[in-house]
């Protein structure tokens, strides 16, 4: 993949020091592409926006955004009034912050870009810097019109910048509803010892996208005339409440 | 409240299976706009096309359509999809545990709950529990609609929460800072890192609020306020479609999409 096109360039702002760097896209995500078909004769379907009243689709000429503050009443908003809200453009990534790195909870994390030097000097030794203290930069940029709150940490000899989402984007597990049913001490210990005997380090280059290939080959199957062969999916018996300590049991025996 | 299931079915470790169900973890905090007919503002609804007949079309006639390199499209139905991974498709197996801290965020893709369906929540409390005294985070594989994920089953706050990871192969490769060469300067790395503790605080994710929704929120009411609005005419039922409809699409096409 070729990453030699910055996405990016800024500077990194606090106290006295103004370090150049560029910004990458960390991971991109691969997809096999798909588009929506009429079933009835394999055409190509189109999104279109549709009148409430007389079901004819609106060309985007005819369309306005509308903020409902009651039912049926809408605020209108004009493309000016939401321009007007962009912020200043600016190429400084303002620290306003440091916090130690294991504070920030994974969960805000939204997109991680990687960042190298543009010229300049001070990279090596930032990376070097926030590596030996383990703190992490909370800091604000602007990037395309868009207003950015992220996490400058060093990671994995690398310097990266997370972006983050923000607090109240993030679903509590207290609003999940669950039950915080007692479980004994020894199901505990038993289903500790298990997790200690499956564990592994993290190898993540174990992992290759099998589910994509086998997709490739089912869509050059069916396109050659052959019929996919249906297989219905595998389908686990949950363990029930009072089999859990027998399930545990023969996990920790078929494990040993 | 949990919000509508994306997937549901078990989640198992060596001969423990427990019946869940997906929900999302995050949720956006955009302002969300309805788009209005200019002129009457009658709201508007999405809904898909077909340029052959002329016509809109229900979301039961409604097909995925993988292009060939021909250019033709081929349409898969959902058995089909779930025949390539039948035994992924309702399971996550786990088959290991890696230390939770040991996952690089740059592998960390999107965040989701597990909830537990009935007679699977002590199963659920115990695997949570262990996960948070041993610090492990188990990997696993789910496959969600046309796409399998890696994903890590972690324990958050007595829930169990599960990330979608990216491949090895999706990281982008960035040459070595190459403009660096040899080792740091030690006198500008000390006196950064006097600087860094010198701003050192506690994190507090609400102290970075979104300014822009603030100020749009406060467009928006300062125009309620004045009474700067319309009145949209009351939609006909039959012409609209069917609210359930309505949301089997909005879903379907989510689904099909692998949005957020």
């Amino acid at each position: 993949m070729d990453a030699k096109g910055a996405l990016w360039k800024g500077s990194i702002r606090f106290g006295l020091f103004a370090v150049p760097v560029k910004l990458h896209t960390a991971a991109r995500e691969s997809r096999v592409h798909f588009h929506l078909l009429h079933k009835t004769d394999g055409e190509r379907l189109h999104q279109v926006m549709v009148c409430g009243l007389d079901d004819r689709p609106v060309p985007p000429e005819e369309q306005v955004k509308g903020y409902e503050v009651a039912e049926g009443r809408y605020v209108l908003v004009e493309p000016e009034e939401l321009a007007a809200l962009d912020p200043e453009p600016s190429r400084a990534i303002e620290v306003r912050e440091f916090v130690p790195g294991a504070q920030v909870d994974p969960f805000l994390i939204d997109h991680v870009y990687t960042l190298l030097p543009d010229g300049g000097y001070g990279f090596g030794e930032l990376l070097a810097a926030l590596d030996e203290t383990g703190m992490a930069g909370i800091c604000a940029w602007t990037m395309r019109k868009r207003a950015y709150v992220g996490c400058l940490e060093a990671r994995g000899g690398s310097l990266r910048l997370a972006a983050l989402r923000h607090a109240d984007e993030v679903v509590g597990a207290s609003t999940l509803g669950l039950a915080q049913l007692p479980v004994t001490e020894k199901e505990l210990r038993i289903g500790c010892d298990l997790i200690g005997m499956l564990a592994a380090p993290f190898s993540p280059q174990k992992y290759q996208d099998e589910h994509q290939r086998r997709l490739k080959e089912l869509i050059q199957a069916k396109a050659d005339g052959q019929a996919p062969v249906l297989q219905r999916p595998r389908v686990l018996h949950p363990t029930p409440p009072d089999g859990l300590m027998a399930a545990l049991e023969a996990s920790l025996r078929k494990v040993a | 409240m949990a919000g509508p299931g994306i997937w549901s079915g078990t989640i198992s470790f060596s001969l423990v299976a427990i019946p869940v169900r997906l929900v999302r973890g995050v949720s956006s905090g955009r302002v969300s706009f309805h788009l209005l007919h200019a002129g009457d503002y009658a709201r508007l609804a999405r809904r898909m096309y077909c340029p052959k007949e002329d016509a809109l079309v229900p979301p039961e006639e409604i097909v995925r359509g993988f292009e060939l390199p021909s250019g033709r499209c081929l349409p898969v139905t959902e058995e089909e999809l779930e025949s390539v991974s039948p035994e992924r498709s309702r399971t996550i197996e786990i088959l290991e545990f890696v230390d939770a801290d040991a996952i690089d965020p740059l592998y960390r893709n999107r965040p989701y709950y597990l909830v537990p369906l009935k007679g699977g929540e002590k199963a659920y409390r115990l695997l949570a529990e262990a996960m948070s005294r041993t610090g492990k985070a188990g990997l696993a594989r789910l496959v969600l609609a046309e796409r399998e994920h890696l994903v890590a089953v972690s324990s958050r706050e007595g829930a169990l929460a599960l990330t979608t990871l990216h491949y090895a192969e999706e990281l982008v490769p960035v040459a070595s800072p190459d403009a660096e060469p040899g080792k740091p300067d030690e006198g500008l790395k000390e006196a950064m890192k006097a600087s860094i503790l010198g701003m050192e605080a506690r994190f507090d994710p609400a102290r970075h609020a979104d300014e822009r929704r603030r100020k749009l929120l406060a467009l928006l009411e300062r125009k309620a306020a004045e009474s700067v609005y319309v009145q949209a005419p009351p939609a006909e039922e039959e012409t609209a479609g069917p609210p359930d409809l309505m949301a089997a699409l909005e879903e379907a096409m989510a689904q099909m999409r692998g949005s957020r």
